[in-house]
């Protein structure tokens, strides 16, 4: 092994006798690897903030309704609580019902945004409850005022975030209520997008029962959902699916009157992840092929190194170089000017990702496995561009070879 | 005394066919050990083949080489390599020394071949260089040193090696006469300190100089005399 050692000296020798000649070969791979860095990277950022934003989403869910040119039935707190019973792989369901108004808090008064649902609604999002709880199916069967704020809703309407205990009065048209706070949970990407919405002032957000919204409104919650969405346990959507649709037709008195219509909706699942991969890896093989024009430019190099050098590797042979002696040479000849282009490459990759995740808005997250990945390509790069001549160095004549100029 | 090189009807043949060249013709050639050899011949005459033939750089259309009894002349390139890097010190014209090298790596060269470490290396080198006077020019490199320094570190290069064999084509064909003297001197204490060496030359000053001379022309052995010139000094 000591000999390896000797033998990848006289290559970094070589590389340094010639810095020019060596930069220019570098920057074939420099500049391959740092495209396709950057697309890896970017590509990564992407999937980061496409997978930020349906992680409202990420439950998968079944949308349930009831086409009301069929039948005038609808769904009811009783029939909802019937079907829960018959599908126990089921979180819950939930109607969705929008209270939409003024909300005044101790400090200031804001546009509000309420989703009035059931507790299950809880399921919807992947953001935590930061103080006290989500309301109960107690609340949800009480009609209870409560209500569960972001984050951002509890320090504009109150000043601070631990705002459990709190009293909204919200104003809607001509309607007044007021809802205790009982929870706060962590923004959503709903509130990063309310963030501005009305004179350049945030619309807050909140969920309260839906019992409790349809009183606001004075509404009869027997004869107001004609959608409902049920929400999953990730491991068996299969089973639900395959059930739901019978389950409600019988629970709701429906059979065979082809008024109830079941549709699932996924988040974001692995098939979307798949194909924001797949799209990745192509454009990052597009520009490999920048790498493959790298690599030839290191062929091309190298081809010419071993012609110059053909009396120094002569000299080598008549010495006692084996012919493996002389490939190791050559090959590491390469691989090192590839691997010193690569952290180049590397490097400048990672800036200009930097660069383009800032200016587009992704987060800029470096995979370190990517990184060795890279590495390791530039290295190959160079072992393989590296062969042939590195081959036709070692089986040189040594009579021609010290004979030539 | 025993054989150390046996060359057995050997022919060289270039280009077989058309125009062919027969560089060496039935060359039959036993060469003991601790001998000083010159080969002398007119330009084309075979020198040079015969001794890459006897150095391992090459071998023979037909016809035998055995070296140290060991039959070399169908080995494979790794082998004559290997016996190159033991049995053979090589003293070119062209000094072929490795210009992006310093004296001391260059002497080292063989060495590292062999696989010795740095460190007896690095011994092994300096005593070399020190043998053939040139212990403040071991970080130079050949190009800036004279014709002369160029062609002892090529020596002490072979010296390093501690071959059994010496074989030197035209060692002073580049240099001036003052130059030739201190080399060949150097090559006489070589041969005394034990080793054969086989010089080739176009000097007849410097072939009365070797205990043997070898006459070849047209690829045949014309004569093959012991000196009666010979001196010991
Ligand atoms: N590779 C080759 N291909 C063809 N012919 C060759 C080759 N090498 C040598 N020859 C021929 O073989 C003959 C012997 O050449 P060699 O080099 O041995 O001569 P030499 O005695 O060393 O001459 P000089 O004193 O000029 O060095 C010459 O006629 C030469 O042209
Ligand atoms: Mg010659």
């Amino acid at each position: 092994m000591g000999t390896i050692g000797e033998y990848i000296k006289s290559a970094i020798a070589s590389i340094k006798n010639n810095k020019g000649r060596s930069f220019l070969t570098m920057l074939g791979i420099i500049i391959g690897i740092a495209a396709v860095l950057t697309i890896l990277v970017i590509g990564d950022g992407l999937k980061a903030e496409a997978s930020g934003q349906m992680s409202s989403l990420e439950t998968t869910t079944i949308d349930i309704s009831i086409d009301l040119s069929k039948t005038d039935k609808c769904f009811t707190p009783a029939n909802m609580d019937a079907i829960e019973q018959s599908m126990n792989c089921i979180y819950g369901l939930s109607p969705q019902i929008t209270l939409y108004g003024t909300g005044k808090g101790r400090k200031a008064t804001y546009s509000i945004y309420l989703t009035g649902g059931s507790d299950v609604l809880s399921h919807s999002g992947s953001n935590k409850i930061l103080y006290g709880r989500y309301f109960t199916r107690d609340d949800v069967e009480a009609s209870n005022n409560v209500c569960v704020i972001s984050e951002t809703a509890a320090i504009n309407l109150f000043g601070y975030v631990n705002a459990i205990g709190e009293t909204i009065e919200i104003t809607s048209e001509d309607m007044t209520s007021e809802f205790t706070v009982v929870g706060v949970r962590e923004n959503t990407s709903l509130d990063k997008s309310y963030a501005t919405q009305v004179d350049d002032k945030p619309v807050l957000t909140g969920d309260i029962p839906y019992t409790a919204a349809a009183q606001a409104y004075n509404y009869d919650v027997n004869s107001l959902f004609t959608d409902v969405k049920a929400y999953l346990h990730e491991d068996n959507k299969d089973i639900a699916m395959s059930k739901m649709k019978s389950v409600v037709e019988n629970v709701t008195g429906l059979r065979g009157e082809d008024a109830v219509k079941v549709t699932a909706s996924y988040g974001m699942d692995e098939s979307t992840k798949n194909i924001l991969s797949v799209v990745t890896i192509v454009i990052a093989l597009i520009a490999s092929i920048s790498l493959i024009v790298g690599g030839i430019g290191v062929m091309n190099i190298m081809i010419v190194s071993v012609t110059e050098r053909t009396r120094e590797i002569g000299i080598r042979k008549s010495l006692g170089a084996r012919t493996s002696s002389i490939l190791v040479q050559f090959l590491a000849e390469a691989a090192i000017l590839t691997f010193t282009g690569g952290v180049f490459g590397i490097v400048l990759g990672l800036f200009f990702a930097k660069m383009l995740c800032t200016g587009i808005g992704f987060t800029f997250i470096v995979n370190p496995i990517l990184v060795i990945i890279v590495v390791g390509i530039s290295i190959s790069v160079g072992l393989f561009f590296g062969i042939y001549p590195a081959n036709r160095a070692s089986k040189l004549n040594p009579i021609d070879a010290l004979r030539s100029e | 005394m025993k054989k150390l090189v046996e060359i057995k009807d050997v022919c060289k043949i270039y280009n077989p066919g058309e125009n062919e060249v027969r560089a060496l013709n039935h060359v039959n050639l036993t060469i003991g050990e601790n001998e000083f050899v010159a080969i002398i011949g007119q330009s084309g005459s075979g020198k040079s083949t015969l001794m890459n033939m006897i150095g391992c750089l090459d071998i023979p259309t037909s016809g035998k080489y055995y070296l140290h009894g060991k039959d070399v002349s169908h080995m494979s390139d790794d082998e004559q390599s290997d016996i190159r890097n033991e049995e053979i010190g090589f003293i070119f014209q062209g000094f072929n020394l490795i210009q992006s090298l310093t004296a001391m790596e260059n002497v080292e060269l063989p060495l590292i071949y062999r696989g010795i470490g740095k460190r007896e290396r690095d011994r092994l080198a300096e005593v070399a260089l020190n043998s053939v006077g040139l212990e403040k020019r071991k970080n130079h490199r050949p190009n800036e040193m004279s014709g002369g320094q160029q062609q002892r570190v090529a020596i002490a290069r072979a010296i390093a090696q501690a071959p059994p064999i010496l074989l030197a084509d035209e060692p002073t064909g580049n240099l001036d006469s003052s130059s030739s003297k201190e080399i060949i001197k150097i090559i006489k204490r070589l041969y005394r300190e034990g080793r054969t060496v086989i010089v080739i030359t176009h000097d007849s000053g410097i072939a009365k100089q070797a205990k043997r001379i070898i006459t070849i022309s047209d690829g045949e052995i014309q004569s093959d005399i012991i000196n009666p010139d010979y001196k010991e000094d």
